[in-house]
């Protein structure tokens, strides 16, 4: 464990400055705020997955009493979208609706329940089109194209790398090994539903507040489908009751709420029902995989080749990255110096799919770390030893381009193994004539401490931070960032107090209000931490350096023989001569006019050269290793995850208790991908929408969770911090497939593993065919050419063992 | 929510005048989980199960509520006791234990808190084309089940025709394997019905799933007193611990006489749209040593199942479920 | 059809003039103004919006109003005695039990029962209890940890 001692708030256990409102009840999330004359909206969804709009008739909505305006698709015909390539959503759809739950028109009313009757008296006549609902459709030419950009047909976006001479390193292996998988969709399931209040107000000028986590970019989305000026608009988010990514794009009821505002002059909230969340959406993309590796005896991978396709639903979302992201990562945690990375995005008629803790990357982490424990089977190789042997180096570049500043990913397999009694695990011991049968799986991942590139093109700080300090002692630190519970604000908290040597109870944190607070770019890819945690030690460093040279004045010292500790600036060599920290900051402002600090924080440029490239660089990866131990009861195919060991480097953690947390949740939110959740369809509808049916793991469901924290000091972080937030999610599943396999020696090649595969693949085994449950093949699909890529040439980068 | 009218009623005699009075365009409502979220404020209706717009509470009812333990060693349930006091009870869990178990597997302790006796034995089902929006099935008065092309894995694998339903009562499954009755009034006075007879297939009117007509309610539930030498056990396997309704369930009453099965009932839920009584193993297992026979006797029910595309697995956990559950009650 | 309704809410009577058909959820919220109760499906199916009526934990979305006149009611800002947080309010918040927070007043308030019913509960016995109640956020174990140090203050 590092090494805490000089650090009076960082790297100790704190209380989160927001705690006592969440548990008094306090806290206002968005669908608690009421304004004075507001009134209430509601969308119109579509009822087919797939049709032509021929006309709406909203006349007899618009005569309903207690109805203020009703507004379609022309009203709102600018397209929108998170990614600048994919412009494709529209606030309600002009001319076409592309899945179940596609809004199509909106009203205002007086209360939720007129705005209900007033939605049922809209006629939207529609000419059905056949549905493409899933990656088979979407390959077929004979299905309607969805969209017209897409870059064939209904394949939305094509992607072909190739990093060092793949053949080559086949040639070298001395095993080599096929498999398909498939991870289904599953959604964030925050318990919070999405709300908004859109008020244009008497002056002109227009506010949002929104569960949001990413304000920057709703900000932007705004001003391009309401046309209005971007210096009018404030964009404030509410405390955001859980977002896991499902609330990163803008939303069509962000942009409605504010349109209906702006006709109406009131303030007008909509806050979407539960069935309405799962249309929205944004969840985790259904990603068929084929992967192929070659081997040395000892595990040492000479060559990877991979293949995905993902579902994406209707719409782009954040899809393009998404789709990077199956493939970037997979050479984060193993050294692997040949690389080929196929991706292909397809359209379909579901709600559309985007970033889920993990964005894009638990899908081939899947993939790759059961094949990885297939090979060790073959091989007669301990899993957990294979692994560890090939850990990937500090200071070296994987073969396609990104930087390992740090890695702690084999202290967190010496961990997992020694936590689980790994060494004793079922596979070596016979197993009992009980119907139930236990056994250990280990799995291994990395995940990116933000994104190296900002999500559109500029040469921007990705964070920034001001810190204004009060004559009368108060610091308050204002920054873009939004709390959506992973504790954003308490941490620039916690590092003001740091650096002014206060409590975190002594700063006042404003944050995600574009009109209040510099840029930040939102809660997602992990980044806060890292980039708002740099940007707010060098503001507060500015102040910190004023007050200092004040107080040095004052004290007669050198400003370098000051500290700041327990509220007093002090010389550390005389401790009679201090300051209480109001008269020192009274001094400074004195000397240098109102005291403030600005910092900005922009990643490194790592991005290799080579289109593409934006999707995996970051400023560090944090590792994770997870020990599954399981119980499958053979009759019946249920498993039950008895514990979870999971142990992660996220570089120093600022707040232990929050990066437990994080571990925890993330082991959670795994642990119910394996095995229980999913966006299913049925006869082209969700399934019932509804916390019934999607299964969302209880308290008897979920298993002993076993955190380690493995503390690398990452010489990019704030404090040598990494990220937390989401890696810790995806060796879950594979460490439970591989669990299941030690169990029973059956594979289940699909998440979730629910009791009806299991007994399948059990059955397969006992008449003696493969003892297997999943996709059987990987569609043959025309690629276009890789681009070829030269690995980096730094003399750390891997190479071929030949 | 649909807006409604609401009636109280002091008495048992005063529901069933509403009842009569408003016609089936009035519904009872107790702890009100199933019919405020099922029926008022989602959207499950159609032309053969229009939306209630008179709701009769019942709560108020004294003989409708409270668990009686009789002289004749057997008991009675008001049909508004709450599941948590069902499953709280002590003399019912010595005597009982299917049914208490059966109480404490249904949804969560917070819908338990609230939800009645007779609440989760009427409750409608919870098949997803019924309960979609956009499914005109039979049961709603359409003319179709989508469950015969579509997604099917929680369907009936015995006892399905026009409509797959599965009954999704736990506690029916079990006071059926009690031998238990529903007393039921209506406006010529009381009935009982032994839950034999209770319970409606699809076959029979697939607009309902029991025998209460629109202008009765139940009021009470009693059970017999076991034989001796009887005892009872309960399983219940479900994708989720909490909030979710059985993929298969087994409640098993047996009669025992040196280790051969004299008496008893094998009822299954999650399988049928009824609760399901398994006679085919029960015959099978009738004089014959229970834990020798039970194998052989479990598997029989592949003789009388006839699964869907997608849950043949069902039959197999069932067989499995039931071999287990009467070794348990052992 | 409008009535009025007399509850005891937090040791407070009220009086609401309502439509029959709002849920107990939504008299809380729109016409009292008590927000801290939370709602995450409004069908019985998560636990957020968990009250106590006569101290045991019910779910608000399911309850018609009529059905608990004249019984007591509490919500999570019914918990805190003044400004004095309840023990398990304290724990939550110090041991990282809410992270966005919006189970937490449901969570709470289950705990709450539990723990006036069994104040030494074990960690099975706590999961049992807490089984309706939905979080996304903990994976539940700073939650079970929160109940045990309440248990022992």
């Amino acid at each position: 464990m590092p090494n805490n001692h000089n650090l009076s708030v960082i790297g100790h256990a704190q209380i989160k400055i927001d705690a006592m409102g969440k548990v008094t009840g306090e806290t206002k999330y968005a669908d608690d705020l009421v304004l004075p004359r507001m009134v209430y909206g509601k969308l119109l969804r579509s009822v087919y997955p797939h049709a032509r709009i021929i006309g709406i008739d909203a006349s007899r909505a618009r005569a309903l009493p207690g109805v203020f305006a009703v507004i379609t698709g022309k009203d709102l015909p600018i397209k929108y979208g998170i990614m600048p390539s994919t412009q494709d959503e529209e606030a309600l759809c002009v001319d076409r609706v592309r899945f179940v739950g596609d809004p199509v028109a909106a009203v205002a009313a007086i209360d939720e329940e007129t705005a209900e009757r007033a939605l049922e008296l809209i006629e939207v006549e529609y000419e059905p089109l056949a549905p493409v609902m899933n990656i088979r459709d979407a390959l077929d030419e004979k299905f309607p194209q969805i969209h017209a950009y897409a870059d064939h047909h209904n394949i939305h976006k094509f992607v072909a790398l190739e990093f060092g001479d793949l053949d080559a390193g086949f040639r070298a292996a001395e095993y080599v090994r096929e498999d398909v998988f498939f991870y289904e969709g599953d959604t964030h399931l925050a318990m919070e539903e999405h709300a908004c209040i859109g008020h244009f107000s008497a002056d002109g000028k227009l506010t949002l507040y929104s569960s949001t986590q990413t304000p920057h970019y709703v900000h932007r989305a705004l001003e391009k489908a309401l046309q209005f000026p971007r210096g009018h608009i404030r964009v404030i988010a509410a405390p955001v009751g859980g977002g896991f990514g499902g609330k990163t794009d803008p939303f069509s009821h962000e942009v409605v709420a504010c349109k209906l505002s702006m006709l109406t002059g009131r303030p007008v909230k909509i806050t979407l029902t539960r069935e309405e969340v799962f249309y929205t959406h944004r969840g985790r993309h259904p990603v068929l995989m084929w992967i192929k590796s070659g081997v040395k005896r000892d595990g040492q991978i000479t060559a990877l080749h991979f293949k995905t396709i993902l579902d994406g639903g209707a719409y782009g979302s954040y899809g393009i990255a998404s789709t990077y992201y199956t493939g970037a990562l997979q050479t984060v945690t193993y050294k692997i110096p040949t690389y080929k990375f196929e991706g292909v995005r397809v359209f379909t008629n579901k709600p559309p799919c985007g970033p889920k803790r993990g964005h894009g990357t638990p899908q081939p982490r899947f993939g790759l770390e059961v094949h990885l424990d297939k090979i060790a089977r073959e091989l007669n190789l301990d899993p957990a030893e294979m692994r560890r042997k090939y850990v990937v180096d500090d200071g070296t570049q994987t073969v396609n381009h990104l930087t390992i500043t740090s890695c702690g990913l084999r202290e967190c397999i010496d961990e997992v193994v020694k936590a689980s009694d790994w060494k004793n695990r079922k596979s070596q011991i016979p197993n009992s004539k009980s119907q139930i049968k236990r056994g250990l799986g280990i799995a291994c991942s990395s995940y990116l401490s933000g994104a190296g590139l900002p999500i559109y093109w500029n040469d921007l700080p990705h964070s920034g931070v001001i810190v204004k300090v009060d004559r009368g002692g108060g610091v308050a630190v204002f920054c873009g960032s939004t709390d959506i519970g992973q504790g954003s604000d308490s941490l620039l908290a916690y590092i003001a107090a740091e650096e002014f040597g206060l409590k975190p109870q002594d700063i006042k944190v404003f944050s995600a209000d574009t009109d209040l607070t510099p840029v930040d770019l939102g809660s997602y890819s992990s980044r806060v931490t890292v980039m708002t945690g740099n940007a707010c030690i060098q503001a507060a460093r500015i102040v910190k350096e004023k007050i200092l040279q004040a107080s040095a004045e004052k004290l007669l010292v050198p400003p370098a023989s000051l500290a700041m500790r327990d509220g007093v600036v002090i010389c550390e060599d005389d401790e009679n001569r201090k300051l209480s920290f109001v008269q020192a900051i009274n001094l400074a402002e004195a000397k240098f006019g109102t005291l403030t600090g600005t910092g900005s924080y922009k990643p490194p440029k790592r991005a290799g050269p080579f289109k593409g490239s934006g999707v995996g660089p970051s400023p560090s990866y944090s590792y994770s290793a997870c020990v599954a131990a399981v119980a499958v009861d053979t009759e019946t195919g249920e498993v039950k995850v008895e514990k979870l060991f999971l142990a992660h480097d996220g570089g120093r953690a600022i707040n232990p208790l929050s990066v437990i947390g994080q571990t925890e949740g993330s082991a959670y939110m795994g642990f119910g991908e394996a095995l229980m959740e999913e966006s299913a369809f049925r006869k082209n509808m969700h399934k019932i929408p509804s916390l019934l049916d999607y299964k969302s793991p209880t308290t008897l469901d979920t298993p002993e969770l076993h955190a380690i924290l493995v503390e690398t000091i990452d010489p990019e972080g704030p404090y040598g911090a990494k990220e937390a937030g989401q890696g810790p999610l995806l060796p879950v599943p594979p460490a439970i497939a591989n669990a299941i396999f030690d169990a029973v020696g059956v594979r289940i090649d699909e998440v979730p593993i629910t009791p009806d595969k299991v007994l399948r693949a059990l059955e397969e085994k006992s008449k003696g065919n493969a003892p297997r449950f999943g996709p059987k093949d990987f569609p043959v699909i025309k690629m276009p050419e890789a681009i070829k890529v030269e690995p980096p040439d730094a003399k750390h980068a891997p190479r071929l063992v030949q | 929510m649909k807006s409604f009218e609401l009636h109280d009623a002091g008495t048992v005699q005063e529901a069933v005048a509403l009842l009569n009075k408003f016609g089936p365009s009035a519904k009872i409502v107790a702890g009100g989980s199933d019919l405020v979220t099922g029926v008022m404020k989602d959207w499950v209706h159609g032309k053969g199960m229009p939306i209630p717009e008179k709701l009769i509470d019942v709560t108020a009812i004294p003989e409708m509520i409270g668990i009686t333990i009789a002289a004749n060693g057997g008991a009675t349930i008001g049909a508004a006791t709450t599941l948590t006091s069902i499953t709280e009870s002590k003399d019912l869990d010595q005597k009982w234990a299917v049914l208490t178990q059966s109480a404490a597997s249904v949804a969560s302790p917070l819908i338990r808190n609230f939800g009645t006796l007779g609440g989760n034995i009427n409750q409608r089902p919870r098949c997803w084309f019924l309960r979609g929006e956009h499914f005109d099935c039979y049961k709603k008065g359409g003319d179709f089940c989508f469950a015969v092309t579509g997604d099917n894995r929680y369907h009936a694998i015995i006892g399905g025709e026009l409509c797959y339903i599965v009954h999704p009562s736990d506690v029916a499954t079990s006071l059926l394997a009690l031998n238990a009755s529903a007393n039921i009034a209506g406006p010529s006075g009381t009935r009982a019905v032994a839950f034999d007879s209770y319970f409606t297939g699809p076959r029979e009117d697939v607009l309902r799933e029991n025998v209460l007509k629109h202008d009765e309610l139940m009021v009470n539930v009693t059970i017999p007193a076991l034989a001796p030498n009887t005892k009872t056990a309960w399983s219940k396997l479900k994708d989720r611990q909490v909030y979710d309704f059985a993929l298969v369930s087994v409640a098993v009453v047996v009669t025992q006489e040196n280790g051969a099965w004299r008496d008893g009932r094998i009822v299954l839920g999650g399988v049928a749209p009824v609760p399901y009584r398994a006679k085919v193993i029960e015959q099978a297992l009738v004089g014959k040593n229970i834990k020798d026979t039970i194998k052989a006797a479990a598997s029989t029910l592949k003789t009388v199942a006839r699964p869907m595309s997608l849950n043949a697995y069902k039959v197999d956990l069932a067989i499995n479920l039931i071999e287990r559950t009467v070794l348990n009650a052992l | 059809m409008k009535q009025i309704l007399r509850l005891r809410i937090n040791n407070q009577n009220y009086e609401v003039y309502a439509p029959i058909h709002k849920t107990l959820l939504e008299i809380l919220r729109e016409d009292l103004n008590l927000t801290g109760t939370k709602h995450g499906c409004e069908l019985g199916e998560c636990g957020t919006c968990t009250v106590l009526i006569d101290g045991e934990p019910v779910l608000s979305c399911l309850i018609l109003p009529v059905a608990v006149q004249g019984r007591a009611i509490t919500t999570i800002e019914g918990m805190a005695d003044g400004i004095m947080p309840h023990p398990l309010q304290t724990a939550f918040a110090e041991l990282g039990a809410a992270q966005c927070g919006y189970c937490t007043p449901g969570m709470l308030l289950t705990s709450k029962a539990l723990l006036d019913q069994n104040p030494q509960p074990t960690r099975d016995e706590i999961k049992h209890a807490l089984a309706g109640n939905l979080c996304r956020c903990t994976g539940y174990t700073k939650i079970y940890e929160a109940v045990e140090q309440a248990s022992k203050t």
